[in-house]
């Protein structure tokens, strides 16, 4: 009989002690734009991390990205990208948010994001990102409104020609439960 | 001394003392506007080195908003035009646990100073209270969030590298320098090739082949500023070259003995005209080496330019 009440005192209360879950980032791409009147270029990464951690229904989420892995085809402008972004220094892009869990069963989501870049923290609201469920697995994308002047960058020039001020960040990753 | 130093006049040194210390009360009288303070300090760890990249957030006791800042490579951070009143603080680095500061007040007198040792070992895992969470909106707490250690990333790929940044910033100059300066070489180089029709040939002038050396001679010159600071711009080891400054260095290989060889074959030249010979041997490869030359420079030039 204790046996048994001990087995039913478990099964209520199992579920409240490991309400906490986990998500891992299972696969990214992230592609900044620059434009330039002469030049249209992107860089891309696939070596972004990522965990979410989950606690009272809310799940806080951090990715970071090494601004050295950004490819745009051009050794020559990757290399001025780290050193105008002062890469070497901070060598990370780190984007912070917290969503509610419930979030994973929707189709859009609006993020308030935190972003580290260039020794320069920005806050972005309400950022729209598209999920898909696939599986147990959840597909993210959208862009980040980003410029240049969030971070302090000072914009660098092409023939005298400064790039925009833009520089949105398409998002591109898929989350899986851990 | 100091009396010499201000004159000998009486009440000279008084007044240059007053104006001494107005100028050291500037910056700080600057700093605190009218209900703004300033929060600065300095985050080491525990053998007292600075911590660089970590951040520090300070969130208003009275209104709940929060601020972010980055310690710089010597560890400190600042932030200016800060409300004034009490604020709580929260530290974060990778690789250090999360420290908590209940209560730092800006009271607007002075710069607040606030420094702060952080301890390297697994982040915090004290929860924090519903107040905290409702005040920080979406912002990740301090219990939960994740931290860097825990994507697996190592404190050498967390951590700034100031000499590599220097070497970048250094390159950066004089690529900026070899640009501009190949801009600048771009117009003689025209109006030599422009000349060179002129110059040539048997119905020419002396002034015209003059006008040809003379703007032949300054585009070497300029070009030679814009090699050396292509040459001299510091590599960057570990890179690999790729993309359309791999053909722009090899039109370097065309344009550099281009530009040795067409003014040597161009004295050769001109001498030989100067004597009322017709231009023959060697110098007459002058007009199609400068020719080549000058289009591997505008190549060389395009191809960083415009994307093809």
């Amino acid at each position: 009989m204790k046996k048994k009440i001990l087995i039913a005192f478990l099964l209520v209360t199992l579920p409240t002690f490991a309400a906490d879950s986990q998500w891992v980032l299972k696969q990214s791409t992230l592609t900044y734009h620059v434009s330039h009147p002469l030049h249209e270029s992107e860089g891309v990464s696939h070596a972004a991390r990522g965990k979410g951690v989950c606690h009272d229904g809310q799940c806080d989420f951090l990715i970071a990205v090494a601004v050295k892995s950004f490819d745009s085809g051009d050794s020559n402008r990757d290399l001025h990208t780290i050193q105008v972004t002062r890469g070497a220094e901070f060598p990370l892009v780190t984007v912070r948010t917290r969503l509610p869990e419930s979030a994973a069963g929707a189709q859009t989501i609006d993020a308030d994001l935190q972003i580290q870049f260039a020794g320069q923290t920005a806050h972005y609201k309400q950022v729209l990102f598209k999920l898909e469920k696939q599986g147990d697995e959840i597909h993210i994308t959208g862009t980040i409104p980003a410029t240049l002047s969030d971070f302090k960058i000072e914009p660098p020039s092409l023939l005298t020609i400064p790039v925009k001020n833009e520089i949105p960040v398409r998002v591109d990753m898929t989350w899986r439960p851990q | 001394m100091l009396r010499n130093r201000f004159g000998n006049r009486p009440g000279a040194l008084p007044c240059g003392l007053a104006i001494w210390l107005l100028l050291q009360l500037v910056p700080s009288l600057m700093a605190q506007t009218a209900g703004m303070g300033v929060l600065t300090g300095k985050v080491v760890d525990s053998s007292g080195n600075p911590v660089a990249n970590a951040t520090v957030t300070v969130t208003s006791v009275d209104n709940g908003q929060a601020r972010s800042a980055t310690t710089g490579m010597d560890g400190s951070y600042r932030f200016d035009d800060l409300p004034l009143g009490n604020y709580r603080m929260k530290l974060e680095a990778a690789g250090f646990q999360t420290l908590e500061i209940p209560s730092a007040t800006v009271d607007g007198t002075k710069p607040s100073v606030v420094d702060q040792k952080l301890q390297a070992s697994a982040p915090t895992t004290i929860k924090p209270t519903v107040a905290q969470q409702d005040n920080l909106p979406n912002a990740p707490s301090s219990s939960t969030a994740p931290s860097l250690s825990d994507l697996g990333l190592t404190p050498e790929q967390t951590q700034g590298n100031p000499r590599e940044q220097a070497l970048l910033d250094k390159r950066t100059h004089m690529l900026k320098i070899h640009q501009r300066m190949g801009l600048i070489t771009t117009i003689p180089l025209i109006a030599t090739v422009v000349t060179s029709l002129n110059a040539g040939g048997k119905n020419t002038s002396t002034a015209s082949r003059d006008l040809h050396t003379a703007l032949g001679g300054l585009t070497g010159d300029l070009y030679c500023i814009t090699a050396y600071y292509a040459i001299r711009a510091p590599r960057v080891p570990g890179t690999e070259t790729r993309g359309p400054i791999r053909f722009h260095k090899i039109m370097a290989w065309i344009h550099g003995p281009g530009m040795i060889a067409t003014p040597i074959l161009g004295i050769m030249a001109f001498d030989q005209k100067n004597k009322g010979e017709k231009v023959h041997g060697i110098a007459q490869a002058h007009g199609p080496v400068a020719i080549v030359t000058a289009g591997a420079f505008g190549a060389a030039l395009l191809s960083v330019s415009v994307k093809f």
